[in-house]
């Protein structure tokens, strides 16, 4: 019985190993099949769509996956310092809606006075005012956009003081007083 | 397999949760405040609300050397106000309009002093009579009285409504009482408009 199986089973093997000739030209006889089958062309849009959601096989290295993460980490580190710049309300850059404002604050005996506001993102280095000849008036121009803007003068670079010649502000939230100037843009 | 399009938004997340967090202004406030700060401007930016008024107060406080604490609780407060602007001046508010409106809030005025407003000024900005609003009232004018004076002025340019407001404030600065010296110059028209100098000059405050 075993005997009878395993004359079956060699008989089939070598049925099996024995090599099969191949047409060589049957790469090309089906390539031009699948060329004359391929499918009609799309529109502009629909092919671009297409494109766009057709899955692709990508052959990455351990290596090129590290390198591409590594410039992925870089843009997020860098982007934001370069393309995180404030925005234009900011800019000193003078535009036909902006217009010249001068303050002026009377501070007998002072070292140095700076403008800090929303218009120079509260820098005390930002915005420097002069000593005039009268060496007790401080003295600056800015130009500003239209809208309301808050600002104070630092005296000594540690004494906040309000504008007298300005409103207030309203909202005085952290211990020091500010002031508003109202710029109109018609 | 890997969509080209699942690829791009993946990398549009990932700049775009870069966030408030990686503002560089945010580097004068200590760690703890600018994790919440930033969040906080995060979800109001999710909101559709303006980002740019909450970073200022954040940076406010930081030049004045508030505690962070206090830099939290006035951003949360300005958060709050521009949600209440934008619900009643709807979506189409431009972020200057939701700044001011929120400033004008929390000098007094009612949500529907702005509708009106709105409306009065026929599609122009509101920018300014909102601003003038809330000087009035920080000039001691009652909030009800600085409103009409308002309304009853949205027709005039954003000059005149400026200048209206110096000279209340020069007439409560030579002793008027404010709600009067707004009202009287309010009924007798006074303030004339504006003068356009030959040559522009520097303005003031």
């Amino acid at each position: 019985m075993f005997e009878a199986r395993d004359d079956t089973l060699e008989y089939v093997i070598r049925h099996v190993r024995r090599p099969v000739r191949i047409d060589p030209a049957l790469d090309g006889r089906v390539m031009e099949r699948i060329a004359a089958h391929h499918a009609p062309r799309l529109p502009g849009l629909a092919a671009a769509w297409d494109w766009l959601v057709r899955p692709r096989q990508v052959a990455v290295s351990p290596l090129g996956a590290l390198a591409a993460a590594v410039v992925v980490a870089v843009a997020l580190v860098v982007m934001p310092r370069v393309g995180g710049a404030p925005p234009a309300r900011r800019a000193p850059a003078a535009t036909a809606a902006m217009r010249e404002f001068q303050f002026v604050l009377v501070a007998p005996g002072a070292r140095r006075v700076s403008l800090v506001g929303d218009f120079n993102d509260w820098d005390p280095a930002s915005t420097p005012l002069h000593q005039t000849s009268a060496r007790t008036i401080w003295s600056g121009v800015v130009a500003l956009g239209p809208g309301r803007h808050r600002y104070a003068f630092l005296v000594d670079g540690t004494r906040w003081v309000a504008d007298p010649d300005a409103p207030a502000a309203p909202s005085d939230e952290f211990g020091t007083p500010s002031s508003v100037v109202t710029v109109g843009g018609s | 397999m890997i969509r080209p399009l699942a690829c791009t938004g993946f990398l549009i997340l990932a700049l775009g949760a870069r966030g408030a967090a990686q503002d560089p202004r945010f580097s004068r406030l200590d760690a703890e405040t600018r994790s919440v700060v930033a969040a906080i401007i995060d979800s109001a930016r999710a909101q559709g609300l303006p980002s740019e008024p909450l970073v200022d107060r954040a940076l406010e406080g930081a030049a004045k050397g508030a505690p962070g604490s206090a830099i939290v609780a006035a951003v949360r407060r300005l958060a709050a106000d521009l949600g209440h602007a934008r619900d009643a001046l709807g979506a189409g508010a431009s972020a200057a309009e939701l700044d001011a409106a929120a400033a004008a809030l929390r000098a007094g005025a009612t949500t529907d002093v702005l509708t009106r407003l709105r409306r009065e000024r026929g599609g122009r900005p509101i920018i300014i009579p909102l601003a003038v609003l809330a000087d009035l009232v920080a000039g001691g004018v009652p909030a009800d009285t600085a409103a009409r004076a308002v309304l009853a002025l949205a027709a005039d340019s954003d000059d005149q409504l400026i200048e209206f407001r110096r000279t209340v404030e020069r007439d409560i600065a030579l002793g008027a009482p404010p709600g009067a010296a707004a009202e009287g110059r309010l009924a007798t028209d006074a303030y004339g408009g504006v003068q356009t100098p030959a040559r522009p000059r520097p303005g003031r405050p």
